[in-house]
């Protein structure tokens, strides 16, 4: 297994392993953005940037996606590190200077605003992290979203920007987006949930119990798919709330534990 | 209608086929389908996802990628401006700057009247006799303002010409 | 064009027998008209004339042995349409239609040269009757343009009867995997696209890499503005490149290939497609090649219209059927690439000098250019200087022996500023450093690099903060937008250079340049972005009185930028036509019949009409 000495931190990996694996062994933070252990990391936002000691060198790398295959050395409070992460920052807070999640990781990392002006247009402070697009593809298998366009005309967007027939509305996208720009909006009144901005809407289930909002009907129809299960029993499952099913399920254990 | 849609769905057919339906040559497809239709439509885009089983953002994200795809119909005429490094310190960039103005074209765009589609790329490797204009196939080398919009004033609003050899 | 009349070849023997037997039938003192196709003469009509020479040669009667070919190109794309009549060598240039049957009268049938048409030396007024005599020619070496202008590219048996598929045979019969492999190491070849890499070091990885199946690329995606060697190659030799790529599959142990040629060469991938086509006709592609066992066979892929994907693992991205975007390369491609199969990319340029180091020897390549950079390169030599054209001379060549004995000097009279090197990812060097070896490292210590060849030759009115702005401009449109630094740091160094070149420069701005190309250098994910800041670095580097006058004083010194310098009419010049009084917009110009006109430099908003419609150009920029 081979060594990386972080920071002066020994630690010892899996070969294949990330630095960023290794620094969080050695409890060292480092900045990430477009970094998710469910997706293949896209190591686009460049914000994780470190130093990698070689020899007559010093080498900047992404920490989410360098793999450590020997021993090597590596340092996230040199310099030349710090100023990479800094500028790479401030480049982002140019694009996005009112959003929240990224100040708040500025701060973290000790960067006061930002030297740029605004010369790019986000999409309600999307940066491009990929982060959306990854999980939709790779862990629902839908890819309803993707890129479009190339350079500063970089969108994520559904097809043709037309709500896309693959959208399960499982707002999967919105969990991982680092910085907002995702939102799940619920239409009360509709009984219908919306991620926005990508104009996707679909019906919400409820528990067939307790009437509780539970989850977007074509999630529920994915999941019914993909078990391949042809259980009533699941099927039952699959239309209550986590309490109901919670309840049912204590139920079910006290009669069979009261039986024997 | 119903007799355009088997049409069109031969039309993807014959390209899979081509191909052998190897999803790695999605771009050479899209670009026979772009040489038949004369752009990308929208329908034929779903028919060709739906195919070869590729989901349609990634399609999407091909055709807006790449500049030689269009998603809308081009005019009756291609226009091609070279605005590479020799031929823009030759005066092209200004060139493309005054036509696209007097036109009402947008890069990669057609003009209102539909009568030609323009496109300033970065280069067609005839640095050596700058700049350079490809109407229709047909090279135009050593241009000026001037002569370039001579030449665009004198395109026919009938039918284009026959692809030459060197656009096919 | 269909291989008639030859069967398909089943041993080295057979090959050798063709070989023989085609050179036998080619009478050398026969009569041949070898017209240049390349770029360069087709944008000046060659086909035309082509197809006038043709003509003529069908109406000749069957009793003279006569032939009109298309060639590739021979360089002297300024005084194109080039026309060599062979016995002889003949060599005319500016071919214009008229000249044909005089051409065809005179020299085909008559054996007597047409005078006016030979190339005459601007020096001293000598005319040439070959390219021998021609300065132009005379530093160059042609390894890799050794068949171009001389074979028809779309003759297989053109290539057959020079010599060609001969190291092919070679290798794959006399020779192992190991000692191809050791051949191209020691040749000390390295990448001709820009990276410079050690050809036979990759090679070897690639072999050593475990996977399978292996890939074997030819990189034609040449998309430096200012760049057409590899157009002039795959157009004008294209068998040089398949014979390259198959000696190198054998080497690797690789039976896929692939062609990725940029869209914009639509005649690239017609004269390839021709060339596969006719090679497996032949077996010497495809299936069991010559008899031997080995097989390999390639395809060729059109790119979608994106500088980026001259990148390597763009390009393969662009071949899996995705946006041609780059991914970190801690994993080399060599054994992760396309399909995470480990594979094999080397440019045009490079493919096309193979054949010729298995046939003379990896010492006898070694022998040319210098220790660390062998053998030739072809360079486009473009721009401001008299001979604009393509050459191909030994590494370790002066700059200035390119671009004044052999590009003949600035065009115009005028004085040399600069010569824009490396393409996008290069920069420009000065006059001071015209005496600079050029090759894969000195370049580069100057802050530019010597990159796939395109050598741009620029004047004394050129603005080169506006050179600094277009390649910026360029590869700010031309980014994936994949990554924060390059997408967003391209945007930043694109909006101060645009103040800058339209007067609204502000202190600080060179800093500011300077700071974006550290970051970018440090923290972008691929060679586009990495270097992205080099034409503003070598301009800043080598001009930096230029950005300071457009700053400071908000004044352009080449009379380029816009608004930043101004406009005075001479008064001698003057004929007082009044055309320049009547279009001024702002009524700034006074002068009646027969007086010199006068700008009034408080109204005058220097929009230029005056300067363009002057006739006698009697205004001048000041």
């Amino acid at each position: 297994m081979p060594t990386v000495t972080i920071d002066g931190v020994k630690v010892e990996v899996e070969a294949g392993a990330t630095i960023l694996d290794a620094a969080r062994k050695a409890g060292l933070w480092i900045p990430t953005l477009c970094y998710h252990p469910a997706v293949s990391p896209p190591a686009t936002c460049r914000v994780c940037m470190v130093e990698l000691d070689r020899g007559d060198w010093k080498q900047l790398v992404t920490a989410c996606n360098y793999p450590v295959r020997r021993d090597i050395t590596v340092s996230v409070s040199s310099e030349q590190a710090v100023r990479a992460r800094a500028g790479v920052m401030q480049l982002l807070l140019a694009r996005a200077p009112e959003n929240e999640a990224l100040k708040a990781m500025a701060r973290r990392m000790g960067v006061e605003g930002t030297p740029y002006p605004t010369v790019t247009v986000s999409q309600r402070d999307c940066i491009l992290c990929g982060l959306c697009t990854a999980v939709c593809e790779e862990v629902l298998g839908c890819a309803a979203i993707g890129f479009s366009g190339r350079g500063q005309d970089r969108a994520v967007s559904p097809p043709f920007r037309q709500p896309s027939e693959d959208c399960i509305a499982c707002g999967a996208c919105a969990a991982v987006c680092p910085v907002g720009t995702i939102q799940i909006r619920i239409h009360e009144e509709e009984g219908e949930i919306e991620i926005s901005p990508f104009k996707a809407r679909a019906k919400l289930l409820t528990c067939e119990v307790c009437g509780e909002r539970v989850v977007s009907l074509p999630v529920s129809e994915e999941a019914l798919k993909r078990a391949k299960i042809d259980w009533e029993e699941f099927r039952r499952l699959a239309r209550l709330c986590p309490k109901c099913r919670r309840r049912g399920a204590a139920a079910r254990l006290a009669k069979s534990s009261s039986a024997t | 209608m119903a007799e355009s849609k088997l049409t069109e769905e031969r039309i993807i057919a014959d390209i899979v086929d081509r191909y052998e339906n190897d999803e790695g040559m999605l771009i050479p497809m899209m670009q026979d389908l772009q040489a038949e239709c004369g752009y990308l439509p929208l329908d034929q885009l779903h028919r060709l996802a739906a195919r070869l089983d590729v989901p349609l953002s990634r399609l999407y994200a091909v055709a807006t990628f790449y500049s030689s795809f269009r998603l809308a119909p081009k005019g009756l005429h291609e226009v091609t401006l070279c605005v590479g490094t020799v031929c823009y310190l030759k005066g092209s960039g200004a060139i493309s700057e005054a036509l696209r103005k007097e036109f009402q074209v947008e890069a990669s765009g057609t003009t209102p009247d539909g009568l030609f589609s323009f496109h300033p790329v970065n280069c067609v490797g005839a640095c050596a006799v700058a700049p350079v204009m490809i109407v229709d196939g047909k090279y135009y080398n050593g241009i000026t303002l001037d002569s370039a919009r001579d030449i665009l004033r004198g395109l026919s609003p009938e039918e284009a010409p026959a692809e030459s050899e060197a656009q096919k | 064009m269909t291989v008639v009349g030859m069967e398909r070849l089943s041993t080295t023997a057979d090959l050798e027998r063709l070989r023989e037997d085609l050179r036998k039938r080619r009478d050398p003192a026969a009569k041949c008209v070898r017209v240049c196709i390349g770029p360069g003469c087709v944008a000046k009509g060659a086909m035309r004339l082509h197809e006038l020479f043709t003509e003529a040669v069908r109406q000749t009667g069957a009793d003279v042995a006569i032939e009109a070919k298309g060639v590739g190109c021979h360089g002297l794309c300024e005084r194109g349409p080039l026309v060599i009549v062979h016995p002889g060598n003949i060599f005319y240039q500016r071919v214009e239609e008229p000249d044909v049957a005089e051409i065809f009268r005179e020299t085909v049938l008559g054996g007597r040269v047409v005078e006016r048409l030979l190339y005459e030396d601007p020096a001293t007024g000598e005319r040439a009757r070959t390219a021998d005599g021609i300065p132009f020619y005379k530093a160059q070496q042609r390894i890799a343009l050794a068949h171009c202008g001389v074979i028809d590219p779309a003759s297989l048996e053109d290539y057959i009867a020079a010599g060609g598929y001969s190291a092919l045979a070679k290798a794959l019969t006399t020779m192992t995997p190991e000692q191809v492999l050791q051949e191209v190491e020691r040749s000390g070849l390295r990448g001709r696209g820009g990276g410079g890499f050690p050809t036979g070091r990759k090679w070897r990885s690639c072999r050593n890499a475990a996977g399978e199946p292996k890939y074997v690329i030819c990189n034609g995606d040449e998309g430096d503005p200012g760049a057409f060697m590899d157009r002039v190659v795959m157009e004008g030799d294209p068998h040089a490149v398949l014979e390259g790529m198959v000696i190198g599959a054998y080497a690797i142990g690789s039976s896929q290939g692939y062609i990725y040629v940029r869209n914009e060469y639509p005649l690239s991938v017609d004269r390839l497609k021709g060339a596969i086509g006719q090679a497996r006709e032949l077996g010497l592609l495809g299936e069991d090649i010559l008899g031997t066992g080995f097989s390999f066979d390639i395809r060729i892929n059109r790119g979608g219209g994106a500088f980026v994907c001259g990148e390597s693992t763009a390009l393969m991205a662009s071949l899996e059927g995705r946006p041609g975007e780059p991914r970190a390369k801690y994993v080399h491609t060599v054994e992760h690439g396309l399909h995470d199969k480990p594979t094999n990319l080397n440019n045009v340029e490079t493919w096309a000098n193979v054949p010729a180091i298995i046939n003379h020897g990896a010492k006898w390549f070694a022998s040319i250019g210098t220790e660390k950079s062998t053998g030739t390169k072809v360079f486009s030599l473009v721009g401001d200087v008299v001979n604009t054209g393509l050459v191909e001379v030994p590494m370790g060549i002066t700059l200035r022996r390119i671009i004044e004995a052999i590009g003949g000097g600035v065009q115009g009279g005028k004085a040399f500023k600069a010569v824009q090197t490396g393409g996008p990812s290069g920069g420009c060097i000065p006059a001071e450093h015209l005496d600079a070896q050029v090759d894969f490292d000195q370049l580069t210590k100057l802050g530019s690099m010597m990159g796939s060849g395109g050598m741009i030759v620029m004047d004394e009115d050129t603005c080169m903060v506006n050179v600094a702005r277009y390649f910026t401009n360029f590869l700010r449109d031309e980014s994936c937008g994949k990554c924060t630094p390059c997408r967003e740091g391209l945007a930043q160094m694109l909006s101060i250079l645009d103040r800058i070149t339209h007067g609204e420069g502000e202190v600080g701005d060179v800093e500011r340049l300077q700071a974006m190309a550290v970051l970018l250098e440090g923290t972008a994910m691929c060679a586009l972005g990495k270097t992205a800041a080099n034409p503003a670095l070598s301009t800043i580097r080598y001009f930096r009185d230029e950005y300071d006058a457009h700053i400071l004083e908000k004044r352009c010194p080449a009379k380029e930028c816009r608004g930043l310098f101004r406009y005075a009419i001479d008064a001698e010049a003057c004929k007082a036509c009044g055309l320049c009084k009547k279009h001024c917009p702002v009524d700034a110009i006074s002068g009646e019949k027969k007086v010199p006109h006068v700008i009034d430099q408080e109204k005058c908003t220097l929009c230029g009409t005056c300067f363009e419609k002057c006739p006698f150009d009697a205004v001048l920029k000041v």
